[in-house]
């Protein structure tokens, strides 16, 4: 029930209708409009105008579908003050080479005034090959930096110590528990105890199965890699993030915002139902996940949808849950403010970023971080990424972007698409949930079909140019790529395939071997998985190594090898 | 009558990002093509292997992790050594210009960047196969 008297909604609707008819009518004569539908790329269609009749509509109620900030639903936001206070983490998504090299452009990160640094590694590293591994060959140091052994992490943050950052993180999706023993272990090195620091992993296996591809294990033993890592944390660091739900890579490779956001709920849920299976009390656990949402195509859906995704969440943690806490109902959101950024002019790339972390300021992020203008053309150069980082910079503290809460708060077109995507979300969350669960909708290749359908209608559009890119099918003028990609030296791969056996040749090989039957004993039974990773690693274990165990206890994931379209 | 045409769509090295792979795969396929996708993780001499078992027309791989400069020239040399080099390869992803001409001199037939349409790659597919003997 909207708050509107009955009698002034009617003179509403009758003024409505004589606008149309005087006003609106004779323009569209004159002006008729660029298109029939003004589509979404979630399939929604704006509207010309949005007044109190669409709230109405929607049924919009304020004390129940927005309340204040800091309280149920967190429409308005997480927290009672919001930037006003602090504006969000601002991070850098950092990694190439090897330590030494990389160390340096880190140092460069703190100077420039970065909250976090979130490494990037190389593919080897996420799937658990180390640099001498026959997989690895031509891939050391090209996506993110190597890391085989505790020692790489010492060199790579050589003379920035963990709680100089107000977040250290890594990805380390498939082999959480190493990924965090290695902070856990690198805080000790630097004479650190957890309470001091804070680290956040992505650590969210489920989507890799369907988008990123960096798995190593089955699902099922890698659910429990994943939540082993929250449980883990819920007793020893819960002022860290060990967990982060990614709608973000589902949305890249075509689910759509709202499927994307659904299905990363649904992984969510997932591991909490897990957890509580093992025993642990949902408030211990569900504060420690946060949420990396992604809309990339439509800067008002992007704001409309961070407020969306926190009212379905905290409704999901209260229902579903029974969550008492405040903490465990408030959805912190992680974003990454790209879209559509372009190979041609890649400058205007500074635009696009630039907007798209606009959006999801106004949404109410927690934690972000920008793509690089000339990301799209290889590993960010050092001028690009200062850069993204001075964006933020600006957004938070130039222009007064930050000094009240929600600004867009009670706008009728604001509020209607939240409400409207908040059933969206809402709707497909509770088809997995039909399906089975999260397990179930990927093994069923549900997750996976909304993703090839939305990553080919996206192509149709832009190849019949409904999808404008300026520079690119709109206004062209370029017809090659720019040369001068950043580059790395193809000896990367040799100097840190040296410093591995040089690591492997100085440590204490009884410490290691009794380390990693330890893991072995502990992946066959039903124990913690971080104790004995954290053991393997202070040990100087490489990743491989503690992977290759875990390997030989859960198997390997077999991907479909190959499937044949035939045309039509 | 001529078999439709056989094409191998393939993933190289560790990269992930399938979404480009897919898409093309689509489009060939929608083409009147027969489209084998390997799917991820696969090694230069995987490829060559299933081209060669699955007697394709055309190679085509999708690269975005920038291992372009291992993975090619190695996919090049073993069609040489399996006598396969009849086989025209073709390739799609983050390649800095510089690195298209020289693998273009090596011998890759052509490298689309990332906003091609794919009927451009349609049409470059179906042009290539034409000139079959």
């Amino acid at each position: 029930m909207t708050t509107m008297d009955p009698k002034k909604l009617k003179e509403l609707e009758e003024a409505k209708r004589a606008w149309e008819e005087q006003c609106l009518k004779p323009a569209l004569e004159t002006f008729p409009e660029r298109r029939k539908n003004f589509l979404t790329d979630i399939g929604l269609n704006i509207e010309r105008l949005y007044t109190p009749l669409d709230l109405e509509r929607v049924d919009f109620d304020y004390e129940k579908d927005l309340g204040f900030p800091g309280q149920f639903p967190y429409t308005r936001g997480i927290s009672p003050t919001m930037y006003r206070s602090a504006p969000w983490i601002v991070r850098a998504y950092s990694g190439f080479g090897e330590p030494e090299l990389c160390n340096k452009r880190y140092k460069k990160l703190v100077e420039w005034g970065v909250d976090e640094i979130v490494m990037a590694v190389d593919l080897p590293t996420q799937v658990g090959y180390d640099s001498d591994h026959l997989m690895a060959r031509g891939e050391v140091g090209k996506v993110g930096v190597a890391i085989d052994t505790l020692r790489d992490m010492e060199i790579l943050f050589e003379g920035i110590p963990l709680n100089k950052l107000k977040r250290v993180s890594m990805l380390g999706n498939s082999f959480g528990p190493i990924a965090l023993s290695l902070f856990i272990a690198l805080g000790e090195r630097q004479g650190l105890r957890p309470e001091e620091f804070v680290v956040d992993l992505q650590n969210d296996i489920l989507k890799e199965y369907v988008a990123r591809g960096t798995y190593i294990f089955p699902i099922r033993p890698s659910v429990r890699v994943t939540t082993d890592v929250v449980g883990y944390c819920a007793r020893h660091a819960p002022h860290w993030y060990p967990s982060t739900l990614c709608a973000n890579h589902l949305n890249a490779a075509g689910a759509g915002s709202s499927k994307a956001a659904a299905f990363a709920m649904a992984n969510g849920v997932c591991y909490l139902r897990h957890l509580v299976e093992k025993g642990y009390a949902v408030d211990d656990v569900a504060p420690l996940f946060c949420m990396f949402l992604d809309e990339r195509s439509d800067f008002f859906v992007a704001i409309c949808h961070f407020r969306a995704a926190r009212r379905v969440w905290a409704k999901i943690l209260k229902e579903k849950f029974h969550a008492m806490d405040p903490r465990s109902t408030a959805l912190k959101i992680t974003a990454y403010s790209h879209g559509g950024e372009t190979l041609l002019e890649p400058i205007n790339n500074i635009a696009r970023i630039t907007l798209a972390a606009l959006a999801y300021v106004l949404g109410g992020v927690q934690f972000l971080y920008n793509a690089s203008y000339d990301e799209v053309l290889g590993t960010p150069s050092e001028e690009a990424a200062k850069i993204s980082i001075r964006i933020q910079q600006i957004l938070a503290h130039e222009l007064g972007i930050t000094s009240t809460v929600d600004p867009l708060g009670g706008s009728y077109f604001i509020e209607t698409l939240t409400t409207e995507i908040e059933r969206e979300i809402s709707e497909e969350f509770e088809k997995v949930e039909a399906l089975g669960g999260a397990i179930a909708a990927i093994e069923k290749g549900y997750y996976l079909s909304a993703i090839t359908e939305g990553a080919n209608r996206r192509q149709k559009e832009f190849e019949r140019g409904e999808r404008v890119s300026i520079g690119v099918n709109k206004w062209r003028i370029e017809t090659k790529p720019p040369y001068g990609a950043f580059r790395i030296d193809p000896m990367i791969e040799t100097k840190q395939v040296e410093r591995l056996s040089k690591v492997k040749r100085e440590r204490n090989e009884r410490r290691v071997k009794e380390a990693l039957q330890y893991v072995r004993e502990v992946a066959q039974g039903e124990g913690n998985l971080v104790p004995p990773s954290l053991e393997a690693v202070r040990a100087y274990a490489t990743i491989g190594e503690i992977c290759d165990v875990l390997r030989s206890v859960f198997g390997e994931y077999q991907a479909r090898e190959y499937f044949s379209a035939k045309g039509s | 009558m001529r078999r439709k045409p056989r094409i191998l769509i393939g993933k190289v090295g560790l990269d992930g990002h399938e979404v480009g792979a897919r898409v093309v795969a689509k489009a060939l396929a929608d083409a009147g093509m027969e489209v084998i996708y390997t799917g991820l993780r696969q090694t230069p001499e995987m490829i060559v292997r299933t081209a060669i078992e699955e007697g394709v027309d055309l190679i085509g791989i999708s690269i975005l992790s920038g291992s372009h400069m291992t993975f090619f020239p190695e996919i090049l040399r073993l069609l040489k050594a399996y006598q396969a080099e009849d086989i025209p390869f073709i390739a799609g992803g983050i390649i800095p210009a510089e690195d298209v001409e020289r693998l273009k001199e090596m011998g890759v037939k052509e490298i689309f960047p990332p906003e091609t349409p794919t009927s451009e790659i349609v049409r470059f597919v179906k042009g290539l196969l034409a000139e079959r003997p």
